[in-house]
């Protein structure tokens, strides 16, 4: 009873306080310490979970060669088209002066996994890099194949990086060849499906289209994510009344990130100061508020009316 | 229990709870089965209850669910609350009924599962989750105890060897046992 009432304490305690108060202060001490721990159980265990993986990866191997070949063929072509269209976008963007954050204004970190959360309700993964290397709160997370995330925590030697799968995430996004925005969010329960949302009923998406970080849209309403990462492709296109919204099966192998990169943003830079100012925002607000929609929910805002 | 056997349960019981928490978020969690992880926390909390007796049971169920509360970051207290119930539960189970089927460990990891799974679902239901909530969760649910019942033997004979010998000896199990080898009567009432 007493370790009932306590577990309901803390619960309270916890869902209540702010983002830096003392139970987030205490768990991210607590991962100051566990995190060289985890770092080195992660390495020795390492070859079993490669075991298992292999077996896994042999069964899929066969499909995932014709379908990435498939896939190659079609992206040289898509290449060629884009190059042009690349140029065209550029010269446009500066016409039109528009307060992008650039990927220019970040300073990539490399960050190995050290521990992922298989709960449903929590894709989170530990990373072994955090604020001694310049990683903070809100930055973003890709690796190789495209976004997957964003810092939810950092303690001095690891962070908590929340996947696009959890059900706290949100992010401004647009498809590939619209300009139209939406914001994409995670289906609890189906870590293979992203869906975006609030797109415009006139938007004609179609399976196969790139849904991309669409950046910040207008300066009132800015976005964490610098535009251009790759989430997702558009899967099916649900019909709704007043908005438009697509599935979107996730780029990223998220149930097996090895390595990634952390976005940080370099000191004085547009990025760093969005950063700051999302952190110093109450709960509810807090563009990274631990299961809060972020920042993104502004986006949405304005996405949606 | 006396004071040494019980420093010897709680020694061997945290080393194996650190072990198999350590297991779960380095190893399990990287290889789906089904596209589900199996949960064996959960179980293990199940099984040092249905042995261990539910005031073990309910204190191993906190300090494992804190620690993993703290470890991942997750809302502090509520893997602690579900795992506390979890394993007073599974500690009355044997307190009251004391099951000795075979099957027992299959059915009891079933139930943990299950519980844990929709105990989980319940209280972030409960606590606001803002993204869209898919059918496919009651998919996982499924899976999730599947996959669990797969390992629920194993992890059961992993734990019942790590505490034998620490284990507390139940009362009314050593009567049961001295009635059966006796024939169902003790030596003094033959006499």
């Amino acid at each position: 009873m007493l370790l009932v009432v306590l577990s309901l304490l803390l619960l309270t305690a916890y869902f209540g306080e702010a983002p830096n108060g003392r139970l987030h202060g205490i768990q991210r001490d607590f991962l100051t310490v566990v995190s060289p721990v985890q770092d080195g159980a992660n390495k020795a265990l390492k070859p079993v979970r490669d075991l298992f993986s292999w077996f896994g990866n042999t069964l899929h191997a066969k499909s995932q060669l014709k379908q990435a070949l498939a896939q190659t063929e079609k992206l040289r072509r898509e290449l060629v088209a884009e190059q042009g269209e690349r140029r065209s976008y550029h010269e446009l963007l500066a016409l039109s002066h528009l307060d992008q954050l650039g990927v220019g204004d970040y300073r990539p970190v490399d960050a190995t996994v050290i521990d992922k959360n298989p709960n449903v309700w929590y894709s989170t993964v530990t990373i072994d890099k955090g604020e001694s290397a310049g990683v903070r709160r809100n930055d973003p997370v890709i690796n190789s194949e495209g976004l997957v995330g964003k810092v939810a925590q950092a303690a001095p030697d690891g962070a908590l990086v929340e996947l696009l799968t959890n059900s706290a995430m949100g992010v401004a996004a647009r498809i590939g060849t619209s300009r139209a925005t939406g914001l994409v969010q995670p289906k609890v329960g189906d870590p293979n499906d992203l869906l975006l949302q609030y797109l415009p009923t006139s938007v004609q998406p179609n399976p196969g289209e790139y849904v991309v970080t669409s950046g910040t849209v207008t300066p009132a309403y800015p976005s964490l994510f610098p535009p251009g990462l790759l989430i997702g492709q558009v899967t099916s296109v649900n019909e709704e009344s007043a908005y438009k919204s697509v599935n979107v099966h996730p780029v990223a192998n998220l149930h097996n990130l090895d390595i990634v990169q952390v976005l940080t943003a370099a000191e004085g830079t547009r990025a760093a100061n969005l950063s700051a100012l999302t952190v110093s925002l109450p709960a509810g607000q807090s563009t990274g508020t631990v299961g809060s929609g972020g920042g993104e929910q502004l986006a949405s805002t304005q996405v949606g009316g | 229990m006396s004071g040494a056997s019980t420093s010897q349960l709680a020694m061997r019981l945290g080393a194996f709870a650190l072990i198999v928490v350590f297991f779960q978020i380095g190893v399990v969690s990287e290889v789906p089965v089904f596209g589900v992880n199996a949960e064996l926390c959960a179980l293990l909390v199940a099984f040092v209850g249905l042995m261990c007796g539910s005031m073990v049971g309910a204190a191993c169920g906190f300090a494992v669910g804190l620690f993993i509360d703290l470890a991942l970051l997750q809302t502090l207290g509520l893997t602690s609350l579900i795992f506390t119930l979890l394993g007073y539960g599974c500690g009355r189970l044997r307190e009251l009924r004391d099951p000795q089927n075979a099957l027992t460990p299959l059915l009891v990891g079933v139930g943990a599962s299950a519980l844990y799974y929709v105990g989980y679902a319940l209280m972030e239901f409960m606590l606001g989750v803002d993204a869209p909530v898919s059918f496919q969760l009651l998919r996982v649910v499924v899976l999730g105890v599947l996959v669990n019942t797969i390992a629920a033997v194993p992890m059961y004979v992993l734990t019942r060897r790590a505490l034998e010998g620490a284990m507390p000896e139940d009362p009314r199990r050593r009567r049961r046992r001295r009635a059966y080898t006796t024939g169902g009567l003790s030596p003094l009432s033959k006499a």
